[in-house]
């Protein structure tokens, strides 16, 4: 199949009054896939409808294959370029079948009926986004997900070499997501064909896109690979949220967390942490919500627990990172011990770097452990730490899990009240 | 699949096929129908000597008035009726698809009040320039008038947004139906010819009514019925209708202006005749489906049925007194309407 290219030379786009988009310019061709990102009313959608020739551009023109889409037929367009929207109300009783056909408009003659070579295509269509058992079925019956898996099929039959697609996959769970999105993936390397798709999950768009053109008020704010738009910065002045950007270990690919905010305000008694390697992360958060004023100690900066203790906003003893602990960051640490109500010792593997936190413990008022796997197990100081647990054990609350420590919390805190 | 397909087409012939036989029938059966009682062979007898190639075979056996009753009464006033209910469903069928409105009919966007101006104004100056032709001349001038003016008011830098021809087109109804009103409550003794005009009917019109009307109405259904399939695909929306290749604001004002022609012709011949254009295309849409390829001949062949039978009804359920037809579309129509809405399950809108 012949590939196609799209050229936005310098368009801008207004409403009324209002500039939508301005200085827009970039080019796509066979086989790119272009993530289009920003917060709302960044003119996402009003960049796909100056593409596809819904609304014309103030000034700047939108080439395809370096002819201008205004002064080509709309028919011409739909046999190069299909749009997915980002929802379609279609309110009579088609069919889906019928639905499909209907993207075969721009290949018919105006008295030719749909034939079998348009039956074949729409057939393959829709098996390809698993839409085919859905064919009998009045459109307007569907649910939001078989829409969107009907819609997606009309625009393949039109046999596009470049397909819009405006947050295509909103409506669908997220099997069928990944799904459709793969298979777009696959045509747009298989066929070669040019998709430029609008996003809202950063993570999704990240994912599939080979590009990515970051939006803010109508301008580029940034463009090219995921790595170098999505970044922490770019996202914080874009989106005025903050958020932890990391790579996926196993895929390479980026992974943006939004911070939470701390919602509750410290009410209950201080908790102390002994944590480390990510053991502390959901007990963490369930304290905060519940409302006690917790604090961590010592931790390697880098560690889970160390990012989601600083997005918490929490008092943290740290340490750098692969370093054992120090002795100054030891007394700091002791320091919180004495001054909280309650020290939990989570399940964390001891070694001679952190087996300070062991003896720091010693000196808690209210201890509980959380011990998951036996201490043995995850003893790497050859029977010292083992040799000192067992002593912190015989004054301490022993748990199995998070759960069980919340309720101990709780009935502690009554008895120290009553 | 290819088979279902087929059939699918198959199944639209025979409809098609099924509904000009019912309706020739019609023709030929409402013709013995009448005031005047004239025997059935005899109306046959007739009819077949205005058929080419058999008309010799008949030996007349009728008096000169039977003929002129079956032929210069009877005859054209049915044929009147099925081009005004043809016109009627297609133009309700075409404005309900365009403004993806249950509610719209033909006369939604004022063609029905600017019609009625043009007539009532006949009736109450008591004009007559052009004979007995004034008032459908007046009214086919109204109509034309009255969508002249929605569509500049709605049209907006070369764009015609339908909701605002809506509105508009409502506009314009209140405020020329109040012109009617003001018209109507100083009318004296010509109200009563007023309101026979509203209500519409097909009394006393002969072969030029016929003439008059049948260019306009056949123009303008041929000219939608080619934009059958680019009318399916703007049921998705204008926005999927254009990605799908369809010009949409060219596809609008062809619409826009067929429909218009359509009904200015066949109001002016026939006042405002209700229930037609918007019930019938209702009806066929739950009984052939959604598709305008089939919906639109469908709407016209049922349209003109219709019409034709309530038409009958109106001139012999009281013969010789005359009751306005659309009193009868109404009064027949709107309770099958509702069996049909309760009996189907399947949301046909």
């Amino acid at each position: 199949m012949q590939s196609v290219t799209l050229r936005i030379n310098n368009i801008a786009c207004r409403y009324e009054t209002t500039n939508v988009l301005e200085n827009i310019n970039f080019s796509a061709t066979g086989g790119d896939f272009i993530g289009v990102i920003g917060p709302n009313a960044s003119g996402k959608s009003t960049l796909l409808k100056s593409i596809s020739k819904v609304l014309k551009p103030h000034t700047g023109v939108v080439l395809l294959n370096e002819r201008d889409v205004y002064t080509l037929k709309s028919a011409e367009i739909a046999k190069n370029l299909a749009v997915v929207p980002q929802e379609s109300v279609i309110s009579f009783a088609f069919t889906a079948l019928e639905v499909v056909l209907m993207g075969r408009t721009p290949h018919l003659n105006r008295f030719e009926m749909e034939g079998t070579k348009d039956l074949i295509i729409a057939k393959k269509a829709m098996e390809l986004t698993n839409a085919w058992h859905l064919r009998e079925r009045p459109i307007n019956t569907l649910s939001g997900g078989e829409k969107q898996r009907v819609i997606i099929a009309r625009a393949l039959a039109q046999e596009p070499k470049a397909l819009l697609l405006d947050e295509p996959t909103d409506h669908l769970d997220i099997n069928y997501q990944i799904e459709i999105l793969d298979l777009i993936k696959r045509l747009n390397k298989e066929e070669e064909m040019v998709v430029i798709a609008v996003f809202h999950d950063l993570n999704i768009a990240s994912q599939y896109c080979d590009r990515l053109i970051l939006l803010s008020k109508g301008r580029i704010f940034a463009a090219g690979r995921a790595g170098d738009v999505l970044t922490r910065e770019n996202i914080e002045k874009v989106y005025g949220i903050k958020v932890t950007v990391k790579q996926d270990g196993i895929s390479g690919r980026l992974i943006i967390h939004p911070q939470r905010k701390r919602m509750t305000k410290a009410t209950k008694g201080r908790v102390h942490m002994v944590a480390g390697s990510g053991s502390a992360v959901s007990l963490m958060n369930q304290l905060v919500d519940d409302g006690y004023n917790v604090s961590l100690g010592v931790i390697n900066i880098g560690d889970s627990d160390y990012i989601t203790a600083k997005t918490l906003e929490l008092d943290v003893v740290e340490e750098k990172p692969f370093s054992h602990i120090t002795e100054e960051s030891y007394e700091k640490n002791l320091e919180l011990i004495k001054q909280a109500d309650y020290v939990i010792l989570t399940n964390i593997p001891i070694g001679f770097a952190n087996i300070k936190n062991l003896k720091a413990a010693e000196q808690a008022e209210n201890l509980i452990i959380v011990e998951k796997e036996p201490i043995e197990e995850r003893d790497y100081t050859k029977g010292e730490a083992t040799r000192l647990y067992h002593q912190l054990r015989a004054n301490a609350a022993l748990v199995k899990n998070s759960h069980a420590v919340l309720e101990i919390l709780k009935s502690m805190e009554s008895q120290a009240k009553s | 699949m290819y088979k279902n397909y087929l059939k699918k087409i198959f199944h639209w012939k025979l409809i098609i096929t099924y509904l000009t036989v019912i309706l020739g029938l019609t023709v030929v059966l409402t013709t013995t129908l009448g005031a005047a009682h004239i025997s059935s062979f005899v109306v046959f007898k007739i009819l077949i000597t205005r058929l080419p190639l058999v008309n010799n075979l008949i030996i007349p056996s009728w008096s000169i008035g039977e003929a002129t009753i079956i032929l210069q009464i009877r005859l054209p006033r049915i044929i009147l009726g099925v081009l005004v209910g043809a016109a009627l469903g297609v133009a309700g069928t075409t404005m309900q698809g365009l403004f993806k409105n249950p509610m719209a009919d033909p006369y939604i966007i004022g063609i029905s009040s600017g019609a009625a101006l043009g007539a009532i104004s006949t009736i109450v100056f008591g004009l007559s320039i052009f004979g007995m032709y004034t008032i459908p001349l007046m009214a086919f001038m109204g109509a034309a008038a009255a969508i002249f003016l929605v569509y500049n008011i709605a049209s907006v830098r070369g764009k015609l947004p339908v909701n605002t021809l809506l509105l508009a087109g409502i506009a314009m109804t209140l405020f020329l139906s109040a012109i009617i009103s003001l018209m109507m409550y100083t009318a004296g003794e010509k109200l009563h010819g007023i309101v026979f005009w509203l209500m519409g009917g097909l009394w006393g019109r002969n072969w030029n009514h016929v003439m008059m009307a049948f260019p306009f109405i056949l123009l303008g259904t041929t000219v939608i019925y080619i934009f059958a399939r680019d009318l399916n695909v703007m049921l998705l929306g204008e926005e999927p209708a254009q990605h799908l290749g369809i010009e949409v604001e060219t596809l609008k004002k062809i619409m826009i202006l067929s429909t218009s022609l359509i009904t200015a012709a066949a109001v002016s011949v026939s006042g405002i005749i209700g229930f037609v254009g918007l019930i019938i295309p209702h009806v066929m849409r739950i009984l052939v489906g959604p598709d305008h390829r089939i919906l639109l001949p469908s709407s016209a062949l049922v349209g003109g049925i219709f019409l034709v039978w309530t038409d009958t009804l109106a001139r012999t359920i009281i013969a010789p007194t005359e009751i306005p037809v659309g009193i009868i579309t109404a009064l027949f129509g709107a309770p099958f309407f509702i069996y049909l809405l309760r009996t189907r399950k399947r949301a046909m809108f």
